[in-house]
Formats: structure tokens, sequence, C-alpha cells
């Protein structure tokens, strides 16, 4: 873990961190537009933005290609970003967390977007103000929270959040977690048994705990050939999985007696009910299996910001109107990714980005009183079943009936063929997407 | 299945106030889809360093031929075949309009006045009003 990262986690990061990282304006809580280049027309609509990840960063900058004269505060309570993308590739030694770690000084230099270091933690939405854990009280035009996930270690039995932090991890949340999770897989012993168990739909990244697998699998194939990995699956179905099991036949001898990846399905008894930290072992409908480790990842719903700022509907997940992603719960305050209900749109990192730039211009056109366009989103997931193979799901989406639906006959997954140029070619764009997506995303 | 009259009233009801509340134009603009584009192609296609074809300055009937060919499975494809058939030729005009207008040189080397123009000039190109 880097020492930066080290920090973050005790919660250690003082002032005199924060003023090397982004200089003293970023830090100073009086002088809210003071490092601005920009002369904002006094009458200029001031949007806020809580959440400087994928959502919050893209939809500041696009806010800028919309309206050159909006002002735009991003409120992020961690100097530095870790994208959970590609964060599978950290547990097995393709990328270095440093690798993913990404900041908001570009988009607060070249978009002229105000960056304030530190905790939301209330909004008055009568007043239209935003709360900080420092005190500051920031008034807003528009809000824009983008809050992520939250996890709900209460479906299991015998699990708690603190049993996630120090032995039963997740690794949804790049960081410790994800570290966490390489010293477990490489500490597995000759001939050991690593569990991964995916939560219910619906969920963040989608494909994120079968590509884990398949790294499992590759990392065993190279380093650890008895080992196996045991995928104890509350679904009968998951995205990409024809295209994912013929990868792990092609590569993993799935279905053989020397399978690397065993899948245990829902309606098999895949489904965790309890946890047992101190002897390493689940219970499932289909028994007890004990492991050397076990990564379980826990149903979800929306990220604590929109559950305390009462954005969040009885599903626990955030409702919006589909054209423009403003809350249905509350108006002038839009919502972001992985927490909203999105309908067909995956809780994917580029659903996020997608969402933000239809909601920047439509944000942009409401402070302007223009008329609304056209909403059009868009999701393209990569995943790597082994270093050099890839699988993919695309669509291009529009609301439909009132809900958001693949457009034209956009929607698929990768063809199952022969040509073994598909899947290279495939994790050659899963790469090239990757450097892209993040510079879409922060610079 | 029977449905209760008064159930089809208030869906008929809560359809029309979702219809009036969002006069939907017919289509989208050659800007917010062409937006969509970057995270494989680069921030308004101008990445020039990957697998993933830059598509900023890329002659219009370029990429309507591609497109097109794409859609129509005469072109093979990784992934761009599905991509393709969610756009009508009307939505690929407007984006290819905008493409054209956009500089063709790295993102990192344009800056945001540089870049706020040839927006500007995509979205003329492809007849919408800024």
């Amino acid at each position: 873990m880097s020492q930066f990262a080290q920090s973050l986690s005790n919660g250690k990061l003082g002032r005199r961190e924060l003023i090397k990282r982004f200089g003293i304006s970023a830090v100073a809580a009086s002088g809210l537009f003071g490092a601005s280049k920009n002369a904002y027309a006094k009458s200029a609509p001031h949007v806020v933005v809580l959440g400087g990840g994928v959502g919050g960063s893209t939809f500041a900058k696009y806010l800028r290609f919309a309206d050159s004269d909006v002002k735009i505060t991003i409120i992020e309570q961690y100097p530095e970003y870790i994208t959970c993308l590609r964060s599978n590739d950290v547990i097995v030694g393709y990328h270095t967390l440093d690798e993913l770690t990404f900041n908001l000084d570009t988009v607060q230099s070249k978009y002229q977007v105000n960056v304030i270091i530190d905790k939301a933690i209330g909004a008055d939405f009568d007043k239209k103000t935003v709360t900080t854990a420092k005190g500051q009280v920031i008034a807003y035009d528009k809000l824009v929270v983008s809050p992520g996930i939250d996890f709900k270690f209460e479906d299991y039995e015998g699990h708690s959040k603190e049993l996630a932090e120090t032995k039963i991890f997740h690794g949804y949340k790049a960081g410790p977690q994800t570290l966490a999770l390489r010293e477990q897989l490489l500490s597995v012993p000759k001939g050991g048994t690593a569990i991964i168990a995916p939560p219910q739909n619906p969920f963040r990244c989608p494909p994120g705990p079968y590509e884990r697998a398949s790294f499992f699998a590759e990392y065993f194939q190279k380093h650890n050939p008895t080992a196996k990995v045991i995928v104890l699956d509350p679904k009968d179905r998951f995205t990409k999985d024809g295209p994912f099991k013929k990868a792990w036949e092609r590569l993993y001898g799935y279905q053989t007696d020397n399978s690397l990846i065993e899948w245990v399905s829902g309606s098999d008894g895949g489904r965790v009910l309890s946890v047992d930290g101190k002897n390493n072992s689940v219970e499932t409908m289909a028994g007890t299996f004990k492991a050397d480790m076990i990564n379980l990842i826990p149903n979800q719903r929306a990220g604590k910001l929109a559950q305390i700022l009462g954005l969040t509907d009885a599903s626990g997940w955030c409702p919006i109107d589909r054209f423009t992603f403003e809350s249905s719960l509350q108006k002038e305050v839009y919502v972001l990714g992985d927490s909203t209900i999105a309908d067909a749109m995956p809780k994917s990192g580029y659903s996020a980005n997608s969402q933000a730039k239809v909601c920047a211009q439509a944000v942009a056109d409401t402070l302007r009183d223009r008329p609304l366009t056209k909403s059009v989103y868009a999701n393209v997931c990569y995943s790597l079943a082994g270093d050099n193979y890839g699988v993919s799901i695309a669509a291009i989406y529009e609301v439909r009936d009132g809900l958001i639906q693949p457009k034209g006959k956009s929607e698929g997954v990768s063809p199952i063929t022969d040509k073994p140029a598909q899947p290279i070619l495939e994790a050659v764009y899963q790469k090239n997407w990757q450097r892209e997506f993040v510079k879409d995303v922060f610079s | 299945m029977q449905t209760s009259p008064l159930k089809t009233l208030i869906a008929a009801v809560s359809l029309m106030a979702a219809t009036h509340a969002h006069a939907e134009p017919q289509m989208a603009t050659g800007q917010a889809m062409a937006w969509q584009c970057a995270p494989c192609h680069g921030v308004n296609g101008q990445e020039f360093s990957e697998a993933m074809p830059p598509l900023a300055g890329m002659p219009v009937k370029q990429f309507m031929d591609a497109m097109l060919a794409y859609r129509e499975g005469t072109r093979p494809a990784v992934i761009m075949d599905r991509v393709a058939r969610g756009f009508t030729d009307e939505e690929l005009n407007a984006m290819a309009q905008w493409f054209a207008k956009q500089p063709i040189k790295p993102w990192e080397q344009t800056t945001l006045q540089e870049s706020l123009s040839a927006q500007q000039a995509g979205a003329q190109a492809a007849g919408e009003k800024q």
C-alpha cells in the first residue's frame, strides 16, 4: 500500500499533505472562488457536485463544455480517487494501485472547477445549501450527487463491517480492500481454495466477480495449479455468462474434473446464508464451504450520502427522471451513477460517465431556460477472462415507454466464434478503453 | 388478465403527464451523441495513439461509410457492429458532421477555448443552434 493510501485508510491526512497535493487554494476555507481564473458574471448560477469520482468529475467537465459561464464546485472527501475499474488487475498484479489513482487537478485548472476537499454531511433543500464536516455552508442553484454504493452486511448472518475490514474482504471499493485480497490470494496454500461470493442483482460492475474468478484461476494456473476457485452465486445467470463460460472452458478446463473454476448457481444452492470468520467458512443452501480465502461481495444499496440526504426509495436506490437524472424525490437535485435506478443500464463506470454527460447538458439547458434535447446513453463493458482474452457487452440506450431501454438492435455480448482474433482484440480494446476512459473522466 | 378501468385511466394520465413534462424532440444532438464515444475514442474523438481510431477531423463520408457498413454487417467488427445498430442514418450524419469539425490533435494539447469553438462549429454543421 502506498503511504498515501495508508494515510487515507487511517484517516490521517493532514493540512500539510493536502496543501502539498492540491495547493493552498484547495484547502483554504475562505475564498471559494479564489482559485478560479474565470471572472464569472455575478448572476452566474452555482452548480455544486458532491463526489469527485467517475460521475461527479465527468459531470463537472462536461457542464463546462455545455456552459462556459456557470460556477461549478466539486466537494470531495478524499484528495485522490482510486478507480474501481481495473482494480481486479491489482489483485493479480497486472496493475498497481498507484496506476489507478487520480486527482481533480486537471478538472480544476483546465475546466475552471472549484474543488473543495471536505466531506458533505447534509443539505437543506429549502435553503438550497450543503453542509460539510469542516462546517462550511455552501449555497447551490443545482445540486448533483454521485454517491456510489453501500453494502448490506446484515444480509448475511455473522457478517459485519468489522469482519469485512479485517478478514472477509469485498474488494468492491478500490484501495486497502484490493491490496488485502491480493495478499490473501498470494497466501493460498498449494491445493487450497478461494471462494468468491457475488451479490444479488442489482450491484456495481455486474461482470466484476466473474472477471475476478477468471483472474484467480489464471493466477492459480501459473503459480498454484492444484488450487481452485469456487464461485458461490445467489443467481442462475450473470452478465456475459455465455462468453465467460466459453472462456473458462477454453482456458481453465471448466466443467472437467480438473477445472480451476467451479460455479455453483442459485438453483444449486449457491446463495451464502451466513459467514463464520473464525473458521473461514460460509454456509449456503448447498451446505458448508470452507476455504483459505473468502471474497464475499455483499448485496448493495445506494451510497450513504444518498441515504442521509433522503434520495433513496424503499428499494434502497435512487429514483430519477430518466431524461435528466433529476431526483424524483427532490427538485433541483440530480443523482448519477451506481446509486440510481437506471433500468436497463448496468451500474458501471461507463454508465455513470454517460449519464453525467446527459445530465450536464440538461442542467445547462434548464439553467438557461432552453428546451431539453433528446437523451441518448451508452455503455460498453470490457472484461478480461484472462490477461489476453476479452469479453464485452455493449448497448446504446434511449428512454422509451418511461424506461431507459436499449436503442435499435444495439444490445449484445461478444459473439462466441472460432476466430481467435475476437477475444484477443477485445483484450487489446479493453486496455485501450481503460486508458481513454480515465482521461475522459479526469483530464 | 383483466385490467381495471381505473388502472388503465391512471396509466393513461401518468403517461400523458410524463409526455407533457418532456415534449421530447425527435433526435438527440450530434454533440450529445458524439460525447458518448469519448471513453473509447478520446475526448471529442481526439485520441491519436490507440487501437481505436480517432474520430476528430474524420471526413463525413468516411464516418458514414464505416458506420453504415458496421450496422449492415458488411464490415468485420469486434463491437462496433453492436454500437452502430443503435443509431439511425440521421443520427449518424449529425455525429459525422460534428466530429468533422473537431481539431486533429491530441486532447491534451487542445485548450478549452479552442475546443468550445470547435464544438460550436460542429453543432452548427450538424444543423443545431447553439
